[in-house]
């Protein structure tokens, strides 16, 4: 088996070299292809890039293969194999520490980059196609010498290894570890294609708005796969951690949710593009944020500089990290800078108080939040360089900002779908916000006859019963005219998308503010009440193999039998416990064993979290999700000479 | 919609409907907002305290989060402390705070260099306010002026470039 899977280390080695030379090569072609107006060299870049995908692919699957056989001769397989790792967490297993995760991050964006060749193949003498497929190969080079330098999956490791620990204890605990990294890469990655359109539109000098309708479509799904990857991990988190909650501010969470930020501004305020012709530069920034981004969130949490749950520590590819997050940002800021005569844009906005007025409001206020979120993140990191002292910013930081940062966009999103391009008019509005604002003011009646307290709460559900309804008019307006249809398209959509954030939003108020916990000591046939739910320890199980031994108490939670568990992993020797969630449309019954479990004792402590509205956090996801899917299908077309506004009433002659 | 309905529904959505739904807003704001809703368990003050304070061994997390010995441990003292009931909240995470240093806040302190973390956030927000009332004063003196070339050939590019933009207030 050893003599088999031996073969993994220098074949993984040679597929990353083979496509180290296919992306330089790649790159040569676009560049000089372009440059030179020849087509027939600029065909080779497509080929390349075939190269590169199927390096790649080989690459992991040499990874898996190494895994699958327990190679233990390479030192990634000693440090997350293990002959006692199940089959699927074996598999997932690749990704689950630095050098794997970045060599499936390398195999998406080689991937993206055959898709971008092939969906342009027809284009390809069009200089800016030419441009974004040498970006292209330009990141792709940087995560090819990356995994062939400091992150090098395939190095040998010491000699006369058998066994390893197997994955973090964690990643061996639950299906979502198969979905949610790669999702998120997705997500992540993604944003490298209209990042490089944007290259392509700067270098060029096309600055209008053709590199923005070629990447919509990219760049909306890059958007949705990082919000579907943001949800599946709150929802590995929830299932998984045994704390109750969904999003604790750590730093690898932030790195995802920073870009998401910028992006969201992005796919806002690119709409006022494409409609006025204006906001060039900050849209370009936008994009050029989105992506720089994701490289800074990786260096904070790959390079060792952060600590967080789930960060790899690895001191090897920090200095890499930043000095290709510097030329980005660098490289990105000259060619704006050279192109700013073509960036100007000749237009105006009229009005605050209209659709663009309400994306430039959205866009400072994601901002403002993406920076929150960015100083939290990395000022204990500016603390400890400047005054050698730790320090650490956690959830009450975030929260006690970013809970008026969150009141705001809601407050935006009740207004915004009423409001009609260019100017609005008080009674326009008067008449577009009535009935959704009457839905706010129903659902605050709902809370507060329901027993809600608190000023914040109370506000989330006023706002999101507000915003829920501007979004619902909008869906229903559009749907009387056009039927099914109508909820296909952006604006439609979108309004899909708002739906599944209010609910989103509206469940974290609930589930943050009124979440009762409590440790019950429980004894074998003895019922215990508390907080109107009975719980019965009825028995113990124990399962023991050569990974883990796990203990579960079966707890009957009003009269349904649980089974919170406890497990230690044998080779880690740390516990981790595993909650059992008994959901409902209302509430979730959240019960965690908690350790040290004396099975013959008879007695039990449990910890029970009473999360009110958990459930609609992931209908909302899903619904954003759907949404996504909505707004990537072209929409009703409008013909260019139609009116863009709602017309303004006339204004009787004094 | 006939005539008829339409200027009854415009009746309805006139000022007098608005300044009632706002009086309703503010009334049960007012009442959910001040409402007792019964003191804290003890439970829940020892949850509520647990989620200000870092796990010192631990990376990022709070002990309410933490599953690590040394989160259990001060969870643990924490309960103590409630049980007593002599201190304040601030009293016992300060208490903590003095056996394992500042290490162990999540809260920043807003003195000293610290105070950049809570200050940064304020002045970027109220720089990023001022700026975009700035841009919307720009616009609206250039509104005034004549359109020039540029504008122009925006419009009539417009005017001759059809793509598949959408209406997105579909009325």
């Amino acid at each position: 088996m050893l003599g088999v899977g031996g073969i993994a280390g220098p074949l993984g080695r040679a597929s990353l070299l083979v496509g180290l030379v296919a992306a330089v090569f790649g790159l040569l072609a676009a560049v000089l292809g372009t440059r030179r107006a020849d087509e027939k060299v600029m065909r080779l870049a497509p080929r390349f890039a075939w190269l590169t995908g199927i390096a790649s692919l080989g690459a992991f699957a040499c990874m898996e293969w190494a895994m699958i056989t327990r190679d233990f001769s390479l030192a990634y397989v000693q440090k997350v194999g293990s002959w006692s790792t199940p089959a699927l967490y074996n598999f997932t297993a690749v990704w689950s520490a630095l050098e794997g995760s970045i060599l499936l991050w390398l195999m998406v964006l080689t991937f993206l980059t055959v898709g971008v060749a092939f969906k342009y193949r027809s284009k390809l003498a069009d200089p800016m196609v030419g441009w974004a497929l040498a970006t292209m190969f330009f990141v792709g080079i940087f995560f090819f010498v990356l995994t062939l330098g400091p992150a090098n999956p395939f190095a040998a490791g010491p000699p006369g290894v058998l066994d390893g620990p197997g994955p973090n204890p964690l990643l061996q605990n639950h299906i979502l570890v198969v979905f949610h990294p790669p999702i998120l890469y997705l997500g992540y990655v993604g944003f490298t294609v209209p990042f490089a359109f944007a290259i392509g539109a700067l270098v060029t000098g096309r600055v209008g708005e053709g590199w923005l309708l070629e990447t919509r479509r990219w760049a909306l799904a890059s958007w949705g796969f990082l919000t579907f990857g943001i949800i599946l991990g709150s929802w590995w988190s929830y299932e998984v951690l045994g704390w109750g909650g969904v999003w604790a501010w750590d730093p690898v969470e932030n790195a995802s949710f920073i870009p998401w930020l910028t992006g969201t501004a992005y796919i806002h305020s690119v709409l006022v593009q494409e409609r006025r012709g204006m906001l060039r530069v900050w849209n370009l920034s936008l994009l050029v944020s989105t992506f720089s981004l994701t490289i800074l969130g990786t260096f904070l949490t790959r390079s060792g500089v952060l600590n967080s749950v789930h960060a790899f520590s690895d001191g090897q590819i920090g200095p890499f990290l930043l000095t290709f997050f510097a030329v980005i940002v660098l490289a990105s800021v000259v060619l704006i800078g050279w192109r700013g005569d073509l960036l100007r844009s000749p237009g105006t906005i009229d009005s605050p108080v209209s659709r663009e007025g309400a994306f430039l409001a959205n866009n400072v206020v994601f901002s403002v939040f993406a920076f929150v979120v960015l100083l939290g993140t990395v000022f204990p990191l500016v603390v400890e360089a400047l005054q050698d002292r730790q320090l650490v910013v956690g959830e009450p930081f975030f929260d006690r900002l970013g809970v008026p940062v969150g009141l705001t966009l809601l407050f935006l999103m009740c207004v915004a779908p009423v409001l009609p391009w260019r100017k609005a008019s008080g009674e326009l509005l008067s008449q577009r916000l009535f009935w959704p604002a009457w839905g706010g003011t129903l659902a605050l009646f709902a809370s507060v006859v329901l027993g809600a307290t608190g000023i914040e709460p109370l506000l989330t559900f006023f706002l999101g019963g507000f915003a829920g309804g501007a979004a619902l008019r909008q869906l229903v307006l559009a749907t009387r005219r056009q039927g099914l249809r109508g909820l296909v398209g952006r604006a439609n959509g979108g309004m899909v998308v708002h739906i599944g954030v209010i609910l989103i939003a509206v469940a974290l108020a609930a589930s943050n503010s009124f979440t009762r916990s409590q440790e019950l000591t429980l004894k074998l046939d003895t019922p215990v009440t508390w907080g109107g739910h009975t719980f019965e320890l009825t028995g113990f199980s124990r399962l023991q193999d050569d990974r883990q031994t796990r203990i579960s108490a079966r707890v009957e939670v009003d009269g349904t039998e649980r089974a919170p568990a406890v497990t230690k992993f044998l080779k880690m020797g740390n516990n981790i416990g595993t909650p059992s969630v008994l959901t409902t449309l209302t509430k979730d019954i959240y019960v965690t064993l908690e350790p040290p479990v004396r099975m013959d004792s008879g007695t039990a402590k449990i910890k029970v979290f009473v999360k009110p509205m958990i459930v609609w956090i992931w209908i909302g996801g899903a619904l954003m999700a759907v949404g996504t899917v909505l707004a990537m299908f072209p929409g009703r077309r409008r013909k260019p000479t139609d009116p863009v506004s709602a017309p303004v009433p006339e204004v009787a002659a004094p | 919609m006939s005539t008829g309905t339409t200027r009854l529904m415009g009746k309805v959505k006139s000022w007098p409907s608005w300044m009632v739904m706002g009086l309703v807003v503010v009334v049960l704001l007012t009442v959910g907002a001040t409402r007792d809703n019964g003191p804290l368990t003890q439970s829940d003050r020892i949850d509520a305290i647990s989620r200000r304070v870092a796990c010192p061994t631990c990376d990022g997390e709070s002990v309410y989060v933490s599953r690590a010995s040394a989160a259990e441990s001060i969870r643990n003292q924490i309960a103590r402390d409630v049980a007593a009931g002599r201190l304040t909240d601030d009293e016992i995470i300060a208490n903590i705070a003095a056996s394992f240093q500042a290490r162990v806040l999540l809260v920043p302190r807003a003195t000293g260099f610290d105070a950049l973390v809570w200050v940064l956030p304020i002045a970027v927000g109220v720089c990023a306010v001022a700026g975009l009332a700035a841009a919307f004063r720009r616009w609206r003196l250039q509104q005034g002026s004549v359109p020039s070339d540029d504008d122009r050939a925006l419009v009539a590019g417009l005017l001759t470039t059809a793509h598949d933009d959408e209406d997105d207030e579909v009325l």
